[in-house]
C-alpha cells in the first residue's frame, strides 16, 4: 500500500470518529465470570458530561469501593472529548447468574441508560460477611436517618468468652458501630479493668479498620476501638464498667435545594456522645483437686523443653541450663520457676526472653530462661527434672510435664580461683590472705606410744597415791613415837640402856687408856646413872639397899641382884684399892652383861 | 629414821617403776623427726609429709608431731588433712598458742562459714583455762603437788615448833587444793575431749540427709574442712550437727574423726 493509502484511511477513521459524535453510556466488567468472595470491578462509563447518575440495584453483591468517579478530557485539534466513568468494585457473594441491570444518567436533559452486564459467579473462596481490609466505613451505610443517633451509632463491650477460670485468657473488644459518617472519634473514657491483667493487641495499622457487619439485622459499618486480653487475677463475678466515646458525626439532610442534591445533599455536624453499656465476666477459681505441687498459676495450653550448654566441665566455670516454655496462655504472668538445681550450684537469676505475640485469638509465644549455674565443687551431680504443670482450661484439668534430667560432671577447677570462690564478705580473712600458718615445732618432739598417756595409766595412779601413803605411814609412826614418849617412866627406862652403854662406853675409853681408877668410876657411874633411871630413884637417893629393894620389887632374879650389888661393891672397892682377882676387861663385860641381863628381864 | 630411808627408797623404785611411761619415744624416730623438719625448712614438703607420716605409723604421737604433719599437709595443699591433724594436735595441747592460730588461719581458707554458737561467757572463761594446760603437763602438776602437800603434812606431824606446825598445815592445805584443782581439770580435759567428738569433712561436697540413708532428703550441704560435731553413729553414717544446731546424717567416709 502506497502512503496515499493510508492517509486516506487514516482520514477515513476520523471522519467515523466523528460521526460517532453521540453520547454513549456503556457498562463494563472487569470479568464477567468470577468466583465468590473474588473482588471484580464494573465501570460505567460515558463519553460526555451527564448528571444524575443512578447506579443500578447492587444488592446481589457487596460493594466494597465505589462508585469512584473519574473524569478525563482531552482535546485533539481544538475537539474536546470529555469522558466520565463510575466505578464500583464489588465482590461476588453466591454463586450464580447475574445480571447487573443498566445505570442511568441525564445528558443534555435527555436520560440515557447503559447496558446490562451478566457476571456469572463460579464457586470462590468463602465470603466473609464482614469484610475487612478496608480503610474507610461504606459510604453506602450512611443513609441513616437522623434523628435516630442511638440506633445508628453506638458502642459495644464484646466478649470472646464471658464465663472463665481464674488465670484463663479472654478477649475484650470496645467496638464502635455507626450507620453514620463520622467526622471525627474520641475516647473519653476507658474502664480500668481492675482485677485483670491486661495485654492490649497492638495492630500494625495506624488507623482503624473497618468492617461491616450485621448486628440485630441492621448492617453496620464497625471498627474495633481496641483489643485487649484479659487475665482474671481472682476469680468471682467481675464487672467492667462501660467505656465512652465523643463523636462528632456528619448527618445528612434531606433538602429540596437542587443544588443541594448536586452536590450530594446537604450535611449537618453533630456531637454525640456514646457509651457502652457494662458487661460482667464470671470467674470461675482453679479446681484445687488434682493441684499438682508445681502449680503455680500457669493457665492455657503449654509445652516445656530444656537443654544445658555442657555435661561436664570444671569447677567454677559457667553452666548454661536453658528452659523454654511454649504454648498459649498466660505466659508472661509466669513466676520465676521452681528449679531443682544441686545446692552447690551457684545459681544465678535467669534471663528470660520472650517471644509472644498477642492477636485476637490470645497471647501465645515462647518464653526463654536462661540460668547461669557455676559450680564450686568438684563431683558428679545430677539436674534434677524440672517440673512444670499448668491448668488447661478447656479441658478442666491440670496437666505435668517435666523435662528431662542432666547428668553434670565437674572437675577439680584451678586451685586460685577455689579461694576467692566463696569467701564470704563477713570473714576477715582478707587481712589475713598475705600471712602464713606458723611455722613448724622444732624443739622436742615429746613423742611417745599411742595409748601410753601418762594421764590416766597406772604409774600416774601409783605416783598420785605415793604421797597419801607417805603420810599415812608419817602419821602412824609419829603416833607410834608420841605414844611411847608420853610414858616419862617407860621413856626413862628405855633410854636407860642407852644410858648405861653410854657410861660404859667411857668407861671402854679408859680402860683402852689404861687409867684403872678413872675406869671404875665409870663403870659404877654408868651402872648408877643406868639404875637411876630405870628404878626412877633419883641418883643422889640411890644406894645399895634400895636398889636392891627396888630391883626385887621388880621381882628381878636374886642371882642377877646378887652380881649387880657385887659389881657395885667391886667397882666402889677399886676405886680405893687395887683389885687383883679380876681384870678391867672382866668388870666391863660383867657390867654389860648385867645391863643386859637386866634390860632383858624388865 | 631407818623407817624414813626405807620410804625414800620406795618412792625411788616407784618412780624408776613409772618412769618407762614417760619415756620420750626411742632415738629412731626423734632421728626422722629431725629430719623431716630439715626437709620443712628446705621446702620439701612431700619429703617432709613421708617422713612424719611414717612417725605416725610407727605409732608415735605428739602435738609438735601432728601440728608439724598438719603444716605439712597444708603446704601440700591439703587443708582438711592440714585441720585434721591441728585438732589432734590441740586435743594433746590444747593452750598451744601455735596450733590454735593455725586452726584459725586454715579454717579461715575453707568453704563454709560455721560460726561459732555464742557460750555464756563463764563457761567460755571455763573452758580457755580448762584447756589452757596439756593433760601431761596436769598430771605432772598433781602429782608434785600431792608430794608437796604430803611432805608438808608430814613436816606438821613431826614440827615441834607451833609456827612451824602452822605453816606447814596451811601449805599443806593449799597445795592439797592446788592438787584437788589440776586433778579436776585434767578430769575435766578428759572428759570434754571425749564428750566432744568430732571430724572434719573431708568430701568437698557433702550433703546432709535427716535420715541415714542416701535416698532421704537433703537438709544442707557442708563441705571440704568443715569440723563437725558428731552426736552419733549408726551402720555407716555419723550422725553430725554443726555449732548453730543443724544436724543431720552423712556417711562416715565422708570425715575423718579427730
Amino acid at each position: 500500500m502506497s502512503l496515499r493509502h493510508y492517509i486516506l484511511s487514516f482520514l477515513l477513521i476520523l471522519s467515523g470518529r466523528l460521526f460517532a459524535q453521540d453520547v454513549k453510556f456503556t457498562a463494563s466488567a472487569s470479568q464477567t465470570q468470577v468466583g465468590t468472595g473474588e473482588q471484580f470491578e464494573i465501570t460505567f462509563s460515558l463519553n460526555g458530561n451527564g448528571q444524575y447518575f443512578s447506579p443500578p440495584n447492587l444488592n446481589n453483591f457487596q460493594v466494597v469501593g465505589g462508585p469512584n468517579v473519574s473524569t478525563s478530557m482531552e482535546s485533539v485539534n481544538g475537539n474536546t472529548t470529555i469522558s466520565n466513568a463510575y466505578s464500583y468494585e464489588l465482590v461476588a457473594v453466591k454463586e450464580g447468574d447475574y445480571t447487573i441491570a443498566p445505570a442511568s444518567i441525564v445528558v443534555n436533559g435527555r436520560k440515557i441508560s447503559s447496558n446490562s452486564i451478566k457476571i456469572k459467579v463460579v464457586k470462590g473462596r468463602p465470603v466473609q460477611q464482614s469484610n475487612r481490609g478496608q480503610n474507610g466505613p461504606d459510604n453506602s451505610i450512611t443513609e441513616a436517618k437522623p434523628g435516630n443517633l442511638a440506633k445508628s451509632l453506638f458502642l459495644r463491650t464484646v466478649l470472646d468468652k464471658d464465663n472463665v477460670y481464674q488465670g484463663q485468657q479472654l478477649t475484650l473488644t470496645y467496638r464502635l458501630y455507626t450507620r453514620v459518617g463520622i467526622v471525627q472519634s474520641q475516647l473519653d473514657k476507658l474502664p480500668d479493668l481492675t482485677g485483670f491483667w491486661n495485654e492490649e493487641i497492638k495492630t500494625q495499622q495506624q488507623q482503624v479498620a473497618w468492617h461491616t457487619e450485621v448486628y440485630k439485622g441492621v448492617k453496620y459499618n464497625v471498627a474495633d476501638v481496641k483489643q485487649i486480653i484479659l487475665f482474671p487475677e481472682h476469680s468471682g463475678s467481675i464487672k467492667i464498667d462501660p467505656f465512652e466515646m465523643s463523636f462528632i458525626v456528619r448527618v445528612a439532610q434531606q433538602s429540596g435545594d437542587v443544588f443541594d442534591q448536586l452536590f450530594g445533599g446537604s450535611f449537618q455536624d453533630l456531637k454525640y456522645s456514646a457509651k457502652s453499656l457494662p458487661v460482667t465476666i464470671h470467674v470461675k477459681p482453679l479446681p484445687e483437686t488434682g493441684k499438682p505441687d508445681s502449680f503455680s498459676g500457669a493457665v492455657g495450653n503449654f509445652t516445656i523443653a530444656s537443654s544445658v550448654d555442657k555435661t561436664e566441665l570444671k569447677a567454677n566455670e559457667a553452666l548454661n541450663y536453658k528452659v523454654k516454655i511454649s504454648g498459649s496462655g498466660n505466659i508472661k504472668l509466669l513466676k520465676n520457676l521452681n528449679t531443682n538445681f544441686p545446692p552447690d550450684f551457684e545459681k544465678y537469676d535467669p534471663k528470660v526472653t520472650d517471644s509472644v505475640t498477642e492477636s485476637e485469638s490470645g497471647v501465645a509465644g515462647t518464653r526463654f530462661y536462661n540460668y547461669l549455674l557455676i559450680p564450686r565443687h568438684e563431683g558428679n551431680f545430677t539436674i534434677e527434672p524440672f517440673k512444670f504443670s499448668y491448668f488447661n482450661p478447656s479441658t478442666g484439668r491440670y496437666i505435668s510435664l517435666a523435662t528431662k534430667p542432666f547428668p553434670i560432671k565437674v572437675n577439680k577447677g584451678t586451685a586460685e580461683s577455689n579461694v576467692t570462690a566463696f569467701s564470704d564478705a563477713g570473714k576477715q580473712d582478707v587481712k589475713l590472705l598475705d600471712k602464713d600458718i606458723r611455722f613448724i615445732k622444732t624443739g622436742d618432739p615429746d613423742l611417745h606410744r599411742q595409748g601410753s598417756e601418762f594421764y590416766g595409766s597406772a604409774g600416774y595412779y601409783v605416783l598420785l597415791l605415793v604421797g597419801p601413803l607417805l603420810c599415812l605411814l608419817a602419821f602412824n609412826y609419829r603416833n607410834w613415837q608420841q605414844k611411847n614418849n608420853s610414858d616419862i617412866v617407860k621413856v626413862k627406862s628405855r633410854r636407860a640402856g642407852k644410858v648405861a652403854a653410854k657410861h660404859l662406853a667411857s668407861a671402854q675409853k679408859e680402860l683402852i687408856a689404861g687409867n684403872k681408877n678413872e675406869f671404875y668410876e665409870a663403870i659404877f657411874r654408868g651402872l648408877y646413872g643406868y639404875l637411876s633411871d630405870k628404878l626412877n630413884i633419883a641418883y643422889a637417893d640411890l644406894n645399895r639397899d634400895k636398889i636392891s629393894a627396888a630391883l626385887k620389887a621388880k621381882s628381878l632374879n636374886e642371882g642377877l641382884i646378887t652380881r649387880l650389888l657385887d659389881t657395885l661393891d667391886l667397882c666402889e672397892m677399886a676405886r680405893y684399892a687395887p683389885v687383883r682377882h679380876i681384870s678391867e676387861q672382866q668388870v666391863f663385860d660383867k657390867s654389860k652383861g648385867i645391863i643386859n641381863d637386866i634390860e632383858n628381864e624388865t | 629414821m631407818i623407817l624414813k630411808m626405807k620410804l625414800s627408797r620406795l618412792v625411788f623404785i616407784l618412780v624408776i617403776l613409772v618412769m618407762p611411761s614417760l619415756s620420750f619415744g626411742n632415738d629412731n624416730a626423734n632421728a626422722l623427726f629431725l629430719k623431716a623438719n630439715a626437709y620443712y625448712t628446705k621446702g620439701q614438703y612431700k619429703e617432709v609429709l613421708g617422713a612424719y607420716r611414717q612417725i605416725v605409723d610407727e605409732g608415735y604421737q605428739s602435738a609438735p608431731l601432728y601440728f608439724n604433719l598438719g603444716n605439712a599437709f597444708y603446704k601440700t595443699g591439703d587443708i582438711p588433712s592440714a585441720l585434721l591433724y591441728y585438732e589432734k594436735a590441740h586435743k594433746l595441747a590444747p593452750g598451744d598458742d601455735d596450733i590454735n592460730f593455725n586452726i584459725r588461719f586454715v579454717n579461715s581458707r575453707t568453704t563454709d562459714k560455721v560460726g561459732q554458737n555464742p557460750e555464756f561467757f563463764l563457761y567460755s572463761w571455763w573452758k580457755t583455762f580448762m584447756l589452757n594446760f596439756s593433760i601431761g603437763t596436769l598430771s605432772a602438776m598433781s602429782i608434785v603437788f600431792i608430794f608437796l602437800a604430803s611432805a608438808m603434812l608430814i613436816l606438821y606431824f613431826f614440827a615441834t615448833s607451833v609456827s612451824l606446825k602452822k605453816a606447814s598445815f596451811y601449805t599443806s592445805l593449799l597445795l592439797s587444793f592446788l592438787f584437788a584443782l589440776t586433778f579436776f581439770i585434767a578430769s575435766e580435759q578428759t572428759a570434754y575431749f571425749e564428750g566432744h567428738r568430732q571430724a572434719i569433712v573431708f568430701t568437698s561436697s557433702v550433703s546432709v540427709k535427716n535420715s541415714p540413708a542416701n535416698s532421704s532428703n537433703a537438709l544442707f550441704v557442708i563441705h571440704d574442712g568443715t569440723k563437725v560435731n558428731i552426736l552419733e553413729t549408726n551402720n555407716g553414717w555419723l550422725k553430725i550437727a554443726l555449732p548453730y544446731g543443724n544436724e543431720g546424717w552423712i556417711k562416715a567416709a565422708d570425715a575423718k574423726e579427730i
